[in-house]
């Protein structure tokens, strides 16, 4: 095994740990805590896949987050309330089941990411960041001007949705669940990082004009890492709408796409558990540092410029070493 | 004369008022290495690029195996056969040397969208790799990133990416720069066998590889060809000497 292997597994073993240990001390907050890790940690893989793989600095991915929220909560309250999502061209009637809101929300975030990236990846550096961040920002307004779902106020669906067998309402099982979703979303990284369409979308990001070169187009590869990415970021965005039981239009904000690059700038770009790592260490600090503090946020800003500046391999590489992708 | 692989019909290309490419012709031929020299800034690479399909000319028609492909995009053209090196070393610099020239061998293949098997263990990428890495004489360098190669070595990695997208034509755009001599001499020997495998259009400064090899020198100066003729012809000309060549040759 090499170091990092031992190091990813030592990260997920802690995080399931942390869960484990919170679950005997009846430490239900400590639970809660370590289900939104996973959850960013998923939301951070997702992002990974075009940020590290990919070297295209989207920052817009909170839109993906917030459709798969908001897919989430408009099921949920429709279920509720009895009415249809809508009837044509057919009948979309709510829903409380996971296994009936996943596949939607993530074909939502999906089309939407199939569609910001169609566009944006006509441009590059740092017009690519300003177009997907002004896509997420259209639709952020667009969430708070639609009076139907809340706007401003968002929208509460009171009753965390169910998964058959499980008592989703039992916080560790429904960490279960989140921690489950986090480690299918990384072997399925590791697998797509590794294949032949991971080794195109790496070269794209180091030389492109090589990839040209070699008749390989680095635009339908990057469109595909780009659609993946969103749609797993928009499962992250449903489990934590989940979580919450509440969606709002702050999942959409540009906040949001600046924490999710957080928790991969963090942990390490373009390395597997980066994101784990990174959102391990983000959720710790906001826990041991925002009750000290207001200013834990700054803390963290300082901590991600020494980061940026001496250990461009976040905190995975730190512990783990350099390695080339 | 047998059919052309290469037939570049009155090509024209400015940048603003600059005419980088001005109404050149040139055919490259089967087996052939057809050597393009002049001062720097004549429009070589430029000259490149359009055959590649990097730049788009304002007028002018390319023919590549008698067909026009003036429509194609250079990702399109790579995978037909058209087979380029940079002048500026362009490698994937984080991939070892193997996993260079899988990607190439992967281009040509055309099928990148593959998700499930690593590449590293797919024979169909790894096995025509090595053969290509043997070819330029780097197998002992096949698990070595690509950025801790030397210049030289750097140099036949180019080659051997461009051998392994099974090219109907080489474009080389300046090879031996930066290379001392006896690298330049390696690369001689490499790119005079190469001629077998494809014919090459070959942009070099170095005038003692470029005498070694051409079968065809063609002298390109201000976006203009002044002169097309043979190693010898191309020496005695005096207006290529006044133009260029000057006390080199
Ligand atoms: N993209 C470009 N935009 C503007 N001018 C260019 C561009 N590319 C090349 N040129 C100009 O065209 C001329 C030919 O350049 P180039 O083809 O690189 O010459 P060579 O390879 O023969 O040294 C030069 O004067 C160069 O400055
Ligand atoms: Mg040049």
């Amino acid at each position: 095994m090499t170091r990092e292997a031992a190091l990813n597994a030592a990260l997920f073993v802690a995080l399931i740990g942390t869960a484990l240990v919170a679950q005997a001390l009846g430490e239900g907050f400590i639970i809660t805590l370590a289900t939104k890790a996973a959850i960013f940690a998923l939301a951070g893989v997702g992002l990974n896949l075009v940020l590290g793989y990919g070297g295209l600095v989207s920052f817009g991915h909170a839109a993906f987050f917030g459709l798969g929220g908001y897919a989430t909560g408009i099921l949920a309250s429709h279920a509720m309330s009895g009415v249809p999502v809508a009837t044509l061209p057919f009948t979309l009637n709510g829903s409380t089941e996971m296994l009936a809101i996943w596949p939607l929300a993530i074909a939502a975030s999906g089309l939407a990411a199939l569609a910001i990236g169609a566009l944006s990846l006509r441009t590059s550096g740092v017009y690519f960041i300003m177009v997907t961040l002004a896509f997420a920002q259209m639709i952020y307004y667009l969430a708070i001007s639609w009076p139907a779902y809340g706007g401003e106020d968002g929208l509460s669906f009171y009753v965390r949705n169910t998964f058959p067998g499980l008592n989703t309402f039992d916080p560790i099982q429904f960490f279960a669940i989140c921690a489950g979703l986090l480690a299918a979303a990384l072997g399925l990284v590791a697998v797509l990082t590794r294949s032949r369409f991971g080794l195109a979308l790496r070269a794209a990001r180091q030389n492109e004009s090589r990839v040209v070169a070699v008749g390989i187009r680095p635009y339908s590869i990057r469109l595909l890492a780009f659609m993946l990415s969103g749609m797993i970021v928009g499962l992250a965005g449903s489990l934590y709408a989940d979580l919450n039981r509440f969606v709002s239009p702050a999942m959409l904000s540009w906040h949001m796409s600046g924490e999710i690059m957080v928790f991969v700038i963090l942990g390490g770009v373009g390395r597997l558990f980066g994101p784990v790592a990174g959102a391990l260490a983000y959720i710790a600090l906001e826990h041991l540092l925002g009750g000290v503090s207001d200013y834990w946020q700054a803390l963290l800003g300082l901590l991600l410029l020494a980061i940026v500046i001496y250990a461009p391999g976040g905190l995975i590489g730190l512990i783990a070493g350099r390695r080339h992708v | 004369m047998s059919e052309p692989i290469l037939d570049l019909h009155n090509l024209r290309k400015t940048f603003g008022a600059l005419t980088a490419t001005d109404d050149v012709s040139l055919t490259l031929h089967p087996g052939e290495i057809h050597a393009l020299i002049g001062p720097n800034g004549a429009g070589k690479s430029t000259l490149i690029k359009l055959i590649s399909g990097e730049l788009r000319p304002d007028s002018g028609t390319i023919r590549f195996e008698g067909q026009a492909i003036d429509r194609l995009g250079p990702a399109a053209r790579a995978r037909l056969g058209l087979a380029r090196s940079f002048q500026v070393s362009a490698v994937i610099p984080g991939f070892t040397v193997l996993e260079n020239v899988m990607l190439a061998v992967q281009g040509a293949s055309g099928a990148s969208f593959r998700f499930l098997r690593p590449a590293l263990r797919d024979r169909a990428l790894t096995e025509p790799a090595q053969f290509h890495i043997a070819h330029v004489g780097m197998g002992t360098r096949a698990h070595m990133p690509a950025a801790d190669l030397s210049h030289g070595e750097r140099r036949r990695l180019e080659i051997a990416m461009a051998l392994a997208l099974r090219p109907r034509a080489f474009l080389l755009d300046e090879p031996m720069a930066g290379m001392g001599t006896e690298g330049a001499r390696d690369l001689t020997a490499i790119l005079s066998e190469l001629r077998t495998e494809a014919p090459i259009l070959l942009v070099e400064h170095d005038m003692d590889a470029v005498f070694a090899l051409a079968d065809r020198i063609s002298v390109l100066v201000y976006g203009r060809i002044i002169a097309t003729g043979t190693v010898a012809e191309i020496r005695a000309s005096e207006a290529v000497r006044a133009a260029y060549l000057g006390d080199a040759a």
